[in-house]
C-alpha cells in the first residue's frame, strides 16, 4: 500500500476481489463498470462544479474476468486516456500490478505493457461501489455494474 | 483504402491506367459487377460485359459526379461515329450510343477500367445495355407554384453598378465568411445563430439608394415593392447554400433575388418528394410568392457544373463566381401563413411547454413508462436500422462510441473493434444491457456525464423526440457535440411527423386497413389527455400523425387482450426541423440528412 501516493479523494473502503478463472464466461456474468469507463466519466454538468474529474472510487466489490486481448485495440485506446487517472484508479482498487506511472514512448511494441493495460482497462469490473465528485463529494452509486450518474433537477 | 489505390489516382500525369495484372483484373471485374448492379437499380436498365451492343454505359460516372457531355464526346468520338449521348440528371452513369457495334466494342476494350475521367481522376467502368433510358430532359419550364424568374431584368451596366456596391475581398469577407459562401447584410442583419433578424436593431447602412431603379422598374410592371433588408451572397464555383426556407416570421412575401455574374441552377424541394431544378440566369430577377416562398425549400447544390437547358436538350454548364442580391421586407408580428409545415411561428404557437412542465411531462410520460414497459419493449425492439449499423460498423478500430439513450442495447456490441458505452434514463432497460454484457451508465441525455471530446462517434436513436421543448432538444444535441472530438461524427434518428414521406412507412403498413385505403381520421375524432397544464391529443396507432406534440399509447398485451396502456409523450419532427436544430451549432457540419421509414435522420461532424 502506497497510501502516500493516493490522493485524498480516492478513498479505498473495501476490496473483496473475486477472481474468475480463465474460461469462456457466459455473457450475462459480465456485469461491468470498467476503469476505461471511469476514465471518461465526470461530474462536470453539476451546478457549481467546474472540472468534476477524476471521480473518486469507493469500491465494495470488484470482479476480474478474462477478456480476449487485442493489442491493436489497446494501443489505439491509450492516447485517448488520461493516463495518470487510470494509474491512480488502478492503484486505488489494488489492481496496479506494476503498471508504470509514466507512459513509455514506444508502448505499441511492448506486448507485456499492453497486456497490463488491457487487464486494468477491460478485465477489472467494479460491481458495487460508488463514484465521488472531487469537488462536491456527491456520491454516485454503482449497483450491479451500473453507475447511476443521474442528477436531480436542482443539481443541474 | 487499398482499393482506391489499385484503381487510384496516384499517377495523375497518366490519363490511362496501366494494364491490369491478374489480381487487379479480378478486382476490376468485381467492381464492374457492382457498378452494373447500381446502374440497374438507378435506371432499371440491366447491363453486362458479355453481350456487346451499340450502347455503351459509363457505369460509375455521370452528371451527378461532374462528368460532362463534352468530356464524354471527346473521349468516345475517336472510336467511331456517335449516335447520341444520354446524360441523366442526378445520376452517376450515362449512356453512349455508337452508330455501329464494332466501334462500340473497340471503345469498350480501350477505355474500360483505364480512362481516368471519373470523379477524382479514377478510371471509368463500362457495360453494354440492350435498352436505353427513356430520355425526359429536365423541363425547366415547370416551376413551384408562386415562383417567377424574369430573364434579363437588368442590363450589363446595371449589373456592374450593383456589383460595385459590395466589395468581397479575400481577407475582408463582409459580415462573415460562411462555411460555403460570403455574405453581407444591409438594413437588418440576418443572424444565422437564431435563424432570424433582430427586428429592434436595424443596421446603420440601409438598402443602398443605387438599387432604387429596381423598384421603379417593378412598379412599371405592376409590383409595388420596397425592401428594407438586403442580403448579398457571394458564391465561388463549387460553393452553394443548403436547402432552406427563409424564416417565415422574419420576412414577408414576396422574396426577390437578382442574380449577377453567373447562371445558376436553384433546387426547389417540397416535402411531398418533388424536386424541381430551376434555371436562374445571370441578370434575372427571381420572385418567390405563396407556396414557393412558404412551403418549398430552395438551395444551391455545391458543385462546379450545372445541368442547363441547351438546344439539344440538356448539357453541363461551368459555374463562375455568382453574386446574388436578395431583397426582403421585414415581417411585423408572427407569420400567419397556411403552410404550417415549415412555419416557425406555427411551431412556436404549437409549442409552449415550459422547462418545468417539460421535465414533469418527461418524468411521468417518458421515464416512468419505459420503466414499466422495459421487458415488453425489449421483446419488440430487435430489428436494427441498417444505416445505424453501417454507422457503427464504420467506426475505426480503437474508437470510442457513445450510444445516448441506448435502450436495450440494440446497437451495442456490434462493432467488436470499438469501445462502446451506452447510457439511458431507464434502470430497467440498463439492466437488460448489463445482462448482455454491455458497458452502460445511467443518466439523462440533457447532461451526459462524460469528458469533453472523448468520443469518436455518438449515436442517439429515437431519443430526443421524447424531449418536450425545443430548448431541451437543442441541449441534448449540444451534449452530443460536447463529448465528440473534433472530426468525430454523430448520428441522430427521430420520429417524423410525416409517416408517408416517400411511400407508406412500415409503421403505417402494419395497420391492415392502411394497406387498402387511406382512411384518415379527422381532428374531431381525437381523444385528448391533460397533464398538468398541458393538454395533448392521444395518437391513434398506425395512423399519420396529426400533431407534433402528442401522446402515443403503448399497449401491454396479456394473452391477446390489452392488459395495460401507457401514454408516451412524443414530439414528432417536421421535415428540416432536425437539420435546423443541428445547424444552430456552428461547430458542426452536416454530412447527410435523410428520411428512413418514418424517421428523420442526420449525420454530422464536429469541425472545430
Amino acid at each position: 500500500m502506497r497510501l502516500g501516493l493516493t490522493p485524498a479523494f480516492l478513498v479505498k473502503i473495501v476490496s473483496s476481489v473475486v477472481l474468475i478463472p480463465a474460461r469462456s464466461v457466459h455473457k450475462s456474468e459480465l456485469v461491468k463498470m470498467k476503469l476505461l469507463t471511469h476514465n471518461m466519466l465526470t461530474s462536470k454538468s453539476m451546478k457549481g462544479v467546474t472540472v468534476g474529474y477524476p471521480l473518486g472510487i469507493n469500491v465494495v466489490d470488484i470482479k476480474v474476468t478474462e477478456v480476449d486481448f487485442n493489442p491493436e485495440f489497446i494501443s489505439r485506446i491509450i492516447p485517448k486516456l488520461d493516463w495518470s487517472v487510470l494509474w491512480k484508479a488502478a492503484d486505488t482498487i489494488g489492481q496496479l500490478d506494476d503498471l508504470p506511472k509514466e507512459l513509455s514512448q514506444e508502448y505499441e511494441n511492448d506486448n507485456d505493457f499492453l497486456k497490463k493495460v488491457h487487464h486494468v482497462l477491460l478485465e477489472v469490473d467494479i460491481v458495487n461501489g460508488e463514484l465521488v465528485c472531487p469537488e462536491t463529494g456527491r456520491k454516485f452509486p454503482i449497483n450491479n455494474g451500473i453507475p447511476n450518474m443521474l442528477l436531480n433537477e436542482d443539481e443541474v | 483504402m487499398a482499393e482506391s489505390c489499385v484503381l487510384g489516382c496516384e499517377s495523375e500525369e497518366l490519363k490511362f491506367q496501366m494494364e491490369p495484372s491478374g489480381n487487379s483484373l479480378k478486382k476490376l471485374e468485381r467492381k464492374m459487377r457492382k457498378c452494373h448492379a447500381v446502374v440497374e437499380k438507378e435506371t432499371g436498365i440491366p447491363c453486362s460485359t458479355s453481350n456487346p451492343t451499340k450502347n455503351v454505359v459509363v457505369c460509375n460516372s455521370g452528371l451527378s459526379n461532374g462528368l460532362t457531355e463534352e468530356v464524354v464526346m471527346e473521349s468516345f468520338m475517336s472510336f467511331g461515329t456517335l449516335d447520341r449521348i444520354i446524360m441523366l440528371p442526378g445520376k452517376s452513369c450515362c449512356f453512349v450510343v455508337f452508330k455501329n457495334l464494332a466501334n462500340a466494342k473497340d471503345a469498350f476494350e480501350h477505355i474500360n477500367g483505364k480512362l481516368k475521367i471519373a470523379q477524382d481522376n479514377k478510371p471509368i467502368l463500362l457495360g453494354y445495355s440492350e435498352t436505353l433510358p427513356a430520355v425526359r430532359p429536365i423541363d425547366f419550364r415547370v416551376k413551384p407554384p408562386g415562383l417567377k424568374v424574369v430573364p434579363d431584368f437588368i442590363s450589363e451596366a446595371e449589373e456592374e453598378l450593383l456589383l460595385s456596391l459590395v466589395n468581397f475581398d479575400e481577407d475582408e469577407g463582409g459580415d462573415g465568411v460562411m462555411k460555403h459562401r460570403q455574405v453581407k447584410h444591409f438594413g437588418f442583419e440576418f443572424r444565422y445563430d437564431i435563424n432570424n433578424v433582430d427586428k429592434d436593431a436595424p443596421l446603420e447602412v440601409g438598402v443602398p439608394a443605387e438599387c432604387d431603379f429596381l423598384w421603379d422598374r417593378l412598379k412599371s410592371r405592376g409590383l409595388d415593392f420596397r425592401p428594407d433588408q438586403l442580403t448579398v451572397n457571394h458564391y465561388k464555383p463549387g460553393q452553394g447554400i443548403p436547402p432552406h426556407v427563409d424564416t417565415h416570421s422574419a420576412f414577408d412575401e414576396p422574396l426577390l433575388s437578382v442574380s449577377l455574374s453567373s447562371d445558376i441552377v436553384m433546387d426547389f424541394r417540397h416535402r411531398n418528394g418533388k424536386h424541381l431544378p430551376v434555371f436562374v440566369p445571370r441578370r434575372s430577377l427571381t420572385i418567390m410568392n405563396g407556396e414557393s416562398r412558404y412551403d418549398w425549400t430552395h438551395g444551391i447544390t455545391p458543385r462546379k457544373l450545372d445541368v442547363v437547358p441547351s438546344e439539344k436538350g440538356i448539357t453541363a454548364n461551368e459555374r463562375g463566381v455568382r453574386v446574388s442580391f436578395t431583397f426582403r421586407r421585414i415581417r411585423q408580428g408572427e407569420c400567419e401563413c397556411i403552410y404550417k409545415s415549415l412555419c416557425d411561428s406555427h411551431r412556436r404557437k404549437a409549442e409552449d411547454i415550459s422547462n418545468e412542465i417539460a421535465a414533469k411531462l418527461e418524468s411521468t410520460h417518458v421515464h416512468q413508462v419505459y420503466e414499466d414497459i422495459a421487458d415488453h419493449f425489449n421483446e419488440t425492439r430487435h430489428k436494427p436500422w441498417p444505416n445505424v449499423l453501417d454507422f457503427v460498423l464504420s467506426m475505426k478500430p480503437g474508437s470510442i462510441v457513445v450510444d445516448i439513450g441506448c435502450g436495450n442495447g440494440k446497437y451495442m456490441g456490434i462493432n467488436k473493434n470499438v469501445f462502446d458505452m451506452g447510457c439511458d434514463r431507464s434502470f430497467n432497460l440498463l439492466d437488460l444491457c448489463v445482462e448482455s454484457g454491455y458497458n452502460v451508465f445511467n443518466c439523462n441525455c440533457l447532461s451526459v456525464p462524460l469528458r469533453d471530446g472523448i468520443a469518436d462517434g455518438v449515436i442517439c436513436i429515437a431519443v430526443i423526440h421524447h424531449l418536450a421543448n425545443e430548448e431541451r432538444r437543442k441541449q441534448s444535441i449540444s451534449e452530443m457535440i460536447r463529448v465528440l472530438r473534433v472530426g468525430g461524427r454523430a448520428l441522430i434518428y427521430v420520429w417524423a411527423k410525416d409517416q408517408n414521406y416517400y411511400r407508406k412507412s412500415s409503421y403505417l403498413k402494419q395497420n391492415r386497413k392502411n394497406r387498402k385505403d387511406e382512411t384518415d381520421i379527422t381532428e374531431q375524432d381525437e381523444i385528448k389527455f391533460s397533464f398538468d397544464r398541458v393538454t395533448l391529443p392521444i395518437h391513434t396507432n398506425r395512423k399519420q400523425f396529426l400533431h407534433q406534440d402528442l401522446f402515443v399509447p403503448w399497449k401491454l398485451l396479456n394473452e391477446g387482450t390489452i392488459s395495460d396502456e401507457f401514454l408516451r409523450y412524443y414530439h414528432v419532427f417536421e421535415e428540416n426541423e432536425l437539420d435546423y436544430l443541428v445547424r444552430t451549432f456552428d461547430d458542426v457540419e452536416v454530412i447527410e440528412s435523410y428520411y428512413e421509414q418514418g424517421n428523420w435522420c442526420i449525420v454530422f461532424e464536429k469541425v472545430k
